[in-house]
């Protein structure tokens, strides 16, 4: 057969430059470029298959380093399942390949079964890095090498490696001068020259250059050891790597040492050693300075996070932010060369290169959010530049001074120690402040708080009425941007209102419940309450190291709890009145489909919070939501929001329905997050919860929604007894209570005062599986009526709020004795 | 001469300012301070949990005066930091016996 003819005369043209000492990286070349060529022709006259394939050289083949023994490492690939066609199509390959007396290592594999890349078997992803498309559809390899060059597989190819080389160097007593050296295996001989050149692909392939041996003297010494290795092949007639003294004699001979034989050897060995040591230094250093790939063109050196490849960085600006995420996530700094490259080049970018798309514009959210490193790294990004860069509007204040009695820094730097103090406090940097930390726990986007930090003073380029400036300058940043316009609602109402809590709680007579009162007016809803509170006290700390004092510190906090309280336990006697502007503003603004009277009975009559908590899109969800209702009609909405699931249901009211929703949500294991339940005066009922689903049995199960929608309406209408289905939850070995942890008792305050119309119950106990279906289901049975319901959580603690009547009025003292009994009786059971 | 110490609420210090202001008395020192009277705080409830605040954040007002301001002084400062209130504060009225100026070591009359 021809083929098998080439094969032949290659093998025997290979075999003559061995014996002539030229037994190298040309002659390798040209046998491996000549197996290409055979099975080039094997896949064309191999049967058709019904699907896309391709033979991928491995290994030393796919170096093209193929010696005379070698095995020829191969592997078969098919776009699709792998059926008796298929099966042809190999034999047809392989049988040749046996014929023609190669030892073919081969795996036969289906594109599928990439689809998740073997991270565990590193060895096989190191075998990938050599990989090369010989005969067939190379874009199917190239579909793998995109995961292969993933940071996250060249992490662990490189602690594979490091692994390999460390055991095989061990079987040599981790000595390169041995007296009968494997010139493929020993330390020092060729594995290293291709390890030392592996690693510095995958991390950064300039380290080579830097070391003692460079890149020339590493070729220097593989053409040396493939021609040796090319000796042997022939000499032992097979893939034997082992310089035996014999075999040093001949090779000496053969590679034309100079002198008598014993001076030929000695000649030979000592060029054998210095190449050996030279491998040796190179890989030593390759391994020590090599710097980890950490992220997407990142790595991790000694000095910290850099590019690998600075033309791709240069090209692609919307990349520059990732690289101060990976610091924070490596807890590094970025190298002080690349923060100097940044600087040359950052003028040449208009800012919303940086954000081109919505995932970066995502990821630069998620960047701000307050945690260990955010203030180092926004330090580093300002002084390179680049923060500047990225808004505009932020450096107009670059340096700025304002003579005042107060201030001790610019207002740059006040901008940014007021983030630095909002992430020690995320991170409980400092002690006695742990009241402030866990609002920062509670925040759902407390890097909205971050982005009205940054913007809060930039208003102060000029010299008047900076607070104006500052929020027309974050409105034109959020535009460009393209926030959700409840996250502009919020950052606007942030930055307009920033020093606010801090007038009323060191100048104003904060024991005036009016002052109260007007204050809870203002920010309507606990989050921003929260958020206003976090953004005055590290704006305060940030002006000089002594302007909070302890005691500011702690009006600023009685501010916050009488303001938390108003909103929390009195909200019940603000409701939605027919005239109320911000309802007015509603209708003005409704959609087509919705009507003015369907807008007024929905809303009228519930707490006037409900217009803060939800934008206006929402509320128009739910008008629509609650059309149409009669006795037992359930209408729910499940969606996905950010992290967590939000449920919505629309219903009429009766006894048990908020214990019966919560029952039917913790049954399938959700974890509720926070919630509203309110109810109007018509009886129409809207819960709103947030939850985690912690099985993700929504997100795993395409039926999940409809199965979990069919429960709660088979639970609200009676025909599911959903506290038997809980028990069989509860009674599951995932939740039960780990041995040795103490629970916290449960604290329960019943108020009669705050409220007109309530009485209120304030729950604070560990969260639990069905916590607020048992609490709420004791409530009901003691005949209350539960007509709001503020649920959220900090940490493991949950947090609730019912207001509750009994026959319209608010509950006598020795009911509400008996009712926080049976509550705590029910917690502690 | 003498030392008139007030306590007041803290939103009336820039009240009280002015007012002594007014009756020619500009130098002052102002301590944040915390404490009770007859007030003796209360308890406030947050999240359910009760939480002491019976120590009242409160600023004192010190002020030096000659003898025949101090009935001036007085009444500027009750004035202005009134409200009707319990917890409206204390003034204290005290003798001086000498006063000196630390920059010269003269020794002064107000």
């Amino acid at each position: 057969m021809a083929t098998s003819l080439s094969v032949e005369s290659a093998r025997e043209e290979l075999s003559a430059a061995a014996a002539r000492g030229e037994g190298g990286r040309t002659a390798l070349r040209r046998f491996s470029d000549c197996v290409d060529e055979f099975l080039e022709r094997l896949f064309a006259e191999a049967p058709r298959a019904a699907v896309a394939s391709l033979i991928v050289a491995l290994g030393g083949y796919g170096r093209r380093q193929l010696c005379l023994h070698s095995d020829i490492d191969v592997l078969l690939l098919f776009d699709g399942q792998i059926e008796e066609a298929e099966e042809k199509r190999v034999r047809s390959i392989l049988h040749p390949l046996w014929d023609a007396r190669f030892s073919v290592g081969h795996q036969i594999r289906q594109m599928a079964d990439f689809a998740e890349l073997e991270i565990d078997n590193p060895e096989f992803l190191l075998a990938l890095l050599d990989a090369r498309a010989v005969a067939g559809d190379p874009t199917l390899l190239d579909r793998i090498a995109r995961r292969v060059r993933s940071p996250a597989a060249h992490a662990r190819i490189l602690d594979a490696l490091k692994r390999l080389i460390d055991e095989r160097h061990a079987r040599f007593n981790d000595t390169f001068y041995q007296l009968e050296p494997d010139v493929k295996d020993a330390p020092g001989a060729l594995r290293d020259v291709w390890a030392a050149r592996t690693i510095a692909a995958i991390t950064d392939p300039a380290v080579i250059d830097r070391g003692a041996s460079d890149r020339s003297r590493l070729d220097e010494a593989e053409e040396f050891l493939l021609r040796l290795r090319s000796i042997l092949h022939v000499e032992h007639k097979r893939n034997n790597n082992v310089l035996s003294h014999e075999n040093q004699e001949q090779a000496a001979r053969l590679m034309r040492y100079a002198g008598a034989p014993r001076q030929q050897v000695e000649r030979l060995m000592g060029d054998y050693f210095r190449h050996a040591r030279a491998v040796s230094r190179s890989l030593e250093w390759v391994r020590q300075v090599a710097p980890v790939p950490v992220a997407a063109n990142l790595v991790r050196s000694r000095d910290g996070i850099r590019f690998v490849d600075a033309d791709y960085a240069d090209a692609h600006p919307e990349s520059w932010l990732q690289l101060f995420q990976t610091a924070i996530e490596a807890n590094a700094a970025v190298t002080d060369g690349t923060l100097a490259w940044i600087q040359q080049r950052v003028e040449r970018h208009r800012p919303e290169e940086f954000f081109p798309r919505p995932v970066n514009r995502a990821a630069l959210l998620a960047f701000l959010r307050p945690r260990a490193g955010l203030y180092a790294r926004l330090s580093e990004m300002h002084d390179c530049g680049l923060l500047g860069r990225m808004f505009p509007e932020f450096q107009a204040i670059f340096c700025r001074v304002v003579r005042d009695f107060y201030h001790k820094y610019t207002v740059d730097e006040h901008t940014l120690l007021t983030i630095r103090n909002l992430e020690r406090l995320a991170t409980r940097a400092v002690k006695g402040r742990e009241r402030f930390s866990a609002l920062v726990d509670d925040l759902a986007q407390p890097e909205l708080l971050v982005l009205s930090l940054l913007f809060h003073d930039v208003g102060k380029w000029r010299d008047e009425d900076h607070v104006e400036e500052s929020v027309r300058m974050a409105l034109e940043m959020m535009r460009r941007l393209e926030l959700p316009e409840e996250s502009i609602a919020l950052v606007e109402f942030l930055i307009r209102h920033h020093t606010r809590m801090s007038l009323v709680a060191f100048r104003r007579d904060t024991e005036d419940p009016e002052i109260v009162r007007q204050l809870a007016d203002l920010v309507g809803i606990e989050e921003r309450l929260k958020m206003l509170c976090l953004l005055t006290l590290v704006d305060v700390e940030a002006v000089n190291p002594d302007t909070l004092t302890p005691w500011r510190e702690e009006l600023l906090w009685r501010l916050y709890v009488d303001t938390y309280n108003h909103l929390t336990l009195e909200y019940a006697d603000e409701r939605i009145e027919h005239e109320e502007s911000g309802l007015r503003a509603l209708i003005a603004g409704r959609p087509a489909d919705v009507t003015e009277p369907e807008i007024a009975r929905f809303a009228e009559g519930l707490p006037r919070r409900y217009l803060q908590l939800f934008p206006s899109e929402e509320i128009y969800r739910h008008v629509r939501l609650s059309r149409d209702m009669h006795p037992d009609d359930l209408h729910a909405d499940l969606k996905r929001k950010d992290s967590l699931w939000e449920l919505t249901v629309a219903t009429l009211d009766k006894p048990f329905l908020f214990s019966n929703i919560c029952g039917a949500l913790s049954s399938f294991g959700m974890d509720i997050a926070r919630g509203h339940a309110m109810t109007n005066p018509n009886g129409l009922v809207l819960d709103v919860f947030q939850f985690t689903d912690q099985e993700r049995f929504l997100e795993l199960n395409a039926s999940g929604k409809d199965q979990f929608l069919n429960v709660l309406g088979a639970v609200i209408s009676g025909r599911t007894d959903v506290t038997e289905r809980l028990r069989a939850r509860e009674q599951s070995v995932l939740y039960r209570r780990r041995a040795g942890v103490t629970p916290t008792p449960p604290v329960i305050h019943a108020d009669n005062q705050a409220s007109r119309r309530y009485t209120i119950l304030d729950l604070v106990a560990d969260n639990a599986l069905g916590l607020l279906h048992r609490v709420s289901r004791v409530i009901s049975r003691h005949g209350c009526d539960v007509d709001l319901v503020l649920i959220s959580t900090e940490g493991q603690k949950a947090i609730d709020v019912f207001h509750i009547t009994k026959a319209g009025a608010k509950l006598t003292d020795a009911a509400i004795a008996d009712l926080t009994a049976d509550i705590h009786r029910t917690l502690e059971a | 001469m003498k030392l008139i110490k007030a306590i007041v609420r803290p939103n009336k210090v820039d009240d009280v300012k002015d007012a002594l202001g007014r009756v020619s008395l500009p130098g002052m020192t102002v301590t944040e301070v915390r404490g009770h009277g007859k007030q003796k705080g209360h308890t406030a409830i947050y999240r359910g949990k009760e939480y002491d605040v019976s120590l009242l954040p409160k600023m004192e007002i010190e002020v030096v005066v000659p003898d025949n301001l101090v009935d001036d002084a007085v009444a500027a400062i009750i004035t202005a930091a009134r409200t009707g209130e319990i917890g409206d504060g204390r003034v204290f009225v005290i003798p001086v016996e000498q006063s000196y100026r630390i920059r010269t070591g003269e020794r002064s009359d107000t």
